[in-house]
This record gives structure tokens, sequence and C-alpha cells, in this order.
């Protein structure tokens, strides 16, 4: 089936949109775990069918939940990511599940509040703390972000799955270069927001970060202060807001699959108001790899007090590239050319946390 | 209540909350044998034991805004689980009014 999915969590509920490639008009199922709030919910590019859920409940906790048969059915993993009882932290939430590599088949990551990551190896039925990060020397003075002390996201090396990086809110960005033993902040010419006394490389506050698939030395990240571009595995960053208000705010980034110098951010007013400047919402682009950028608003509302979640933009990987976001009211606008031009779809959600698109063979 | 009859397992029906029952093959109210309360925990967890993890933390405490009713009296008011049930009693799983 020639058709494009896209994979919704919400604050209650995930939802799943289909089309067919012309991406005209949508049809909506869901709410998929009714009630409970879904972090992420993402579909492994290396097993047809096999979709991963983080769901959570201020109430009841967080789990994993695996489907098999596209989210038809689910099941709950009863050894779910979960501290030890004399690790000293708690699991508040599950904020994202990346798969690994094809070179690595059954392993995923979860990273989660309060920070730490978690390795599967064997399809996401049982999870391992890697506490090198967890127990990072600097750990002691970690900071939380408005959102807690989260560990938002992981990017993986496609060609080397011994590299990785992730993100956490607000220390700043850590890489690894032995699938998740040992970690090494990266921060090197990253704003710190909060400072430390006795670690200075963290307290940047990471909210987006994208990794070029075709050069995994190049990295992107939206910063709580700024946008900014690594060449170098995250060794050294430099900020690339040519055309972009200074330190520009925002949360997600997203690269274009068949052009990753192709660069989609929304930006947000500032960190006290969290919503498109004066009401207009707008996605940025950037077609030189960050180096410039351009507004684009054909299509996209005025009057729109609302911002837009890190994990809540994606593309897809039609010929003309798809790019999706969703906002804190539960609109999802989109673009059918590259963001040329944007369209709301004529549903309601609750507040959006992440989109993902498949994109059917 | 004699020693025998403390150790003599009972019924009591547990009720969940709607948010809960997918992870309780849709049940809204579970019979268990136990002859404590902690013992009707335990009976549940060996039926459904993705409750555990719903209900309590990963050190094992009762979840800040969960709350659990034994007959008309809240658990928290409790210095142990280690008391009697009688057949016929009901535990109440809730969650409690967190704000609103």
């Amino acid at each position: 089936m020639n058709a494009v999915a896209l994979l919704v969590g919400t604050k209650k509920g995930a939802f799943v949109l289909r089309s067919d490639r012309s991406r005209e008009s949508w049809s909506i199922d869901g709410p998929l775990f009714k009630g409970w709030e879904v972090f992420e919910l993402t579909a492994d590019p290396r097993v047809e069918g096999k979709w991963l859920a983080a769901t959570g409940h201020f109430v009841y906790g967080s789990c994993v939940q695996i489907s098999n048969d596209s989210g038809e059915s689910w099941q709950q993993v009863e050894a779910s990511p979960a501290y030890s009882k004399d690790a000293g932290f708690e699991l508040k939430n599950i904020w994202c599940i990346q798969p690994s590599t094809a070179e690595e088949p059954g392993v995923y990551y979860a990273g989660v509040d309060q920070a730490g990551l978690f390795r599967s190896e064997d399809g996401g039925h049982s999870w391992e703390l890697l506490d090198g990060l967890s127990g990072h020397a600097s750990r002691s003075e970690w900071m939380e972000g408005a959102g807690g002390l989260c560990c938002h996201c992981v990017r993986i090396d496609p060609k080397d799955p011994d590299r990785l990086w992730t993100g956490i809110s607000a220390v700043g960005v850590f890489r690894s270069d032995d699938r998740g033993k040992t970690w090494q902040l990266r921060n090197e010419g990253l704003p710190v927001v909060i400072p430390s006394k006795e670690h200075p490389g963290i307290g940047s506050c990471v909210h987006g970060l994208a990794l070029d698939p075709q050069n995994s030395n190049r990295l992107f990240q939206q910063n709580h202060q700024g946008v900014y571009r690594s060449d170098d595995g995250g060794d050294h960053w430099q900020r690339i807001e040519n055309g972009l208000k200074e330190k520009q705010f925002g949360f997600p980034i997203a690269l274009d699959p068949h052009d990753p110098d192709t660069v989609f951010i929304v930006p947000q007013e500032s960190d006290e108001f969290r919503h498109a400047a004066d009401g207009k919402l707008t996605v940025c682009r950037s077609r030189d790899g960050g180096d410039s950028w351009q507004p684009l608003r054909n299509g996209l509302p005025d009057h729109c007090f609302t911002g837009v979640l890190r994990k809540a933009m994606c593309t897809d990987t039609c010929a003309e590239t798809g790019v999706y976001f969703g906002t804190a009211n539960g609109q999802i606008c989109y673009s059918r050319n590259a963001g040329e031009e944007w369209q709301i779809l004529p549903f309601t959600l609750p507040r959006i946390f992440s989109i993902s698109a498949i994109t059917e063979a | 209540m004699s020693d025998h009859l403390q150790s003599e397992s009972v019924r009591v029906d547990i009720a969940l909350p709607s948010l809960l029952q997918s992870h309780a093959d849709g049940q809204s109210c579970i019979p268990v044998m136990a002859s404590t309360l902690q013992g009707c925990f335990d009976a549940l967890f060996a039926k459904h034991p993705l409750l555990q993890r719903h209900l309590f933390t990963e050190s094992g405490q009762q979840r800040p805004h969960v709350l659990f009713f034994h007959n008309e009296d809240n658990t928290r008011w409790l210095d142990s689980l280690n008391i009697p049930v009688r057949e016929g009693d009901t535990l109440t799983i809730l969650q409690a009014v967190s704000g609103g």
C-alpha cells in the first residue's frame, strides 16, 4: 500500500492518521491508550508492523508498550525501564524510545525523567540501565528544566552503532563511543543557562537534537538560547542564526531526509512566553545546512498563541518531502512540499507531545 | 479475631479504576483470596503483575496520588498492611483528587 501514517502522542492517548501519498485527505484512528499520556509512539523501521509506545500517567507511572501488528493490539512490558531500589532516582516519565540501527536488531534505547538512559537487547521486553550516564561524574549538579530532568532524545550513528548522542534538559549533550557504557559531555560553544560550580561543561539546555543521516559528524541543535550546528560530532558547536532572531528560542528541529542540509525549526517568542511571536505561527527553513534561514508562513495562522513541543515535528520520505508539526493546542499543521505551503488538519487533539511519520513502501 | 481466623484466606473484592482495567484483562473488580491486606495485594499482583508498577514506585512506596480503601478506611491511616481481612471485605483502588 502506498501510504503515509502519522503516529501522534498526546496528553490523553495516541492517534494514528493515515493518507495515501497525495496526502490530500486524512483519516484518524484513536485514541489508543485512552486517558494515558503518550510521550512517544514510534515505528521500528527494521521490523514491519512493530510499534513501541511510551505511556504514562501522573498518578500511575510510566511503562513501555509494544505492538507487532501496527497498533492493532498492544502488550505492556512488565520489565519496562525502572531504577533499582537503591539507585536514588525515581522514574517519572519515559520520554523517548529509539530503535538502534539495522546492525543491532532488537536493540532499543529509552530516555527517561529523572534523567537516565536504558538499553534493551531483546526487542524491548527487558531494559538495562546505562549507569555511565545516570551516574556521570557531573550528576550531582544536574538541574532540571521546565519539563523535568528529562533525557529526551537519542541519536545513533547509522554507520556505527557504537556512537550515540543524547540530550538532557537542562544539562546538555552527551556522546558515547562505546554503545552507551561511558559518556562524555559535548557542549563546547553552547551557552550555559544554569552555571555549575565544579563541572563547567554542563548547564546548557538542549531542546531538540538532529543528526545528519548522511554525515554523522554533523548535528543540529535547537537550544534554549539559540540554534547551533556541530561539524565534528558534537565536539564544538557554532551559532547558526543568519535570518533568525538572536538567541532564537524554540523546541523542535527536523531535517529533510532527502537533503539533510534542509533544516526546519518552529521559532517561539521566548522562554517567558513560549508561543509564536506576535501570534504568527511560523516555520523557519534553512536550505544550506543552517547558514541562512527563511520564514515560511504560507497557510499558517495568525492569532495563534500556542507553542510546539520538542518532539512534535517530523518529516516523511515521500518524493516531495512532507513536514508535520503538532501544537500544544492539539492542531496538526503540515506541508506537502517541504514547507512552501501549509495546511491544518481538521482535528483537535489533546496537547501534542510527539509526531513521527511512517512512509510505507 | 483469633490467630486461626487471621491465617484463613477469605474472599476480598478489589475494585480497580477504569484507567487500570486495561492492565487487568478489562476487569473492574478482581476477587482474591487472602488473610491480610498485604496478602490481597500479593494475590492481585500474582494475577496481574502489571498493576504493581502502577500502584507502587520502584522503591516500593505507594504512589503519592493513589489511594487504597479497605472498606471505608484509607490504608494510609494504617501503620502496616499486615492486618486481617474478613469475608466480603472490599479493597478499592482510587486516584486521589489531585487538583481540579
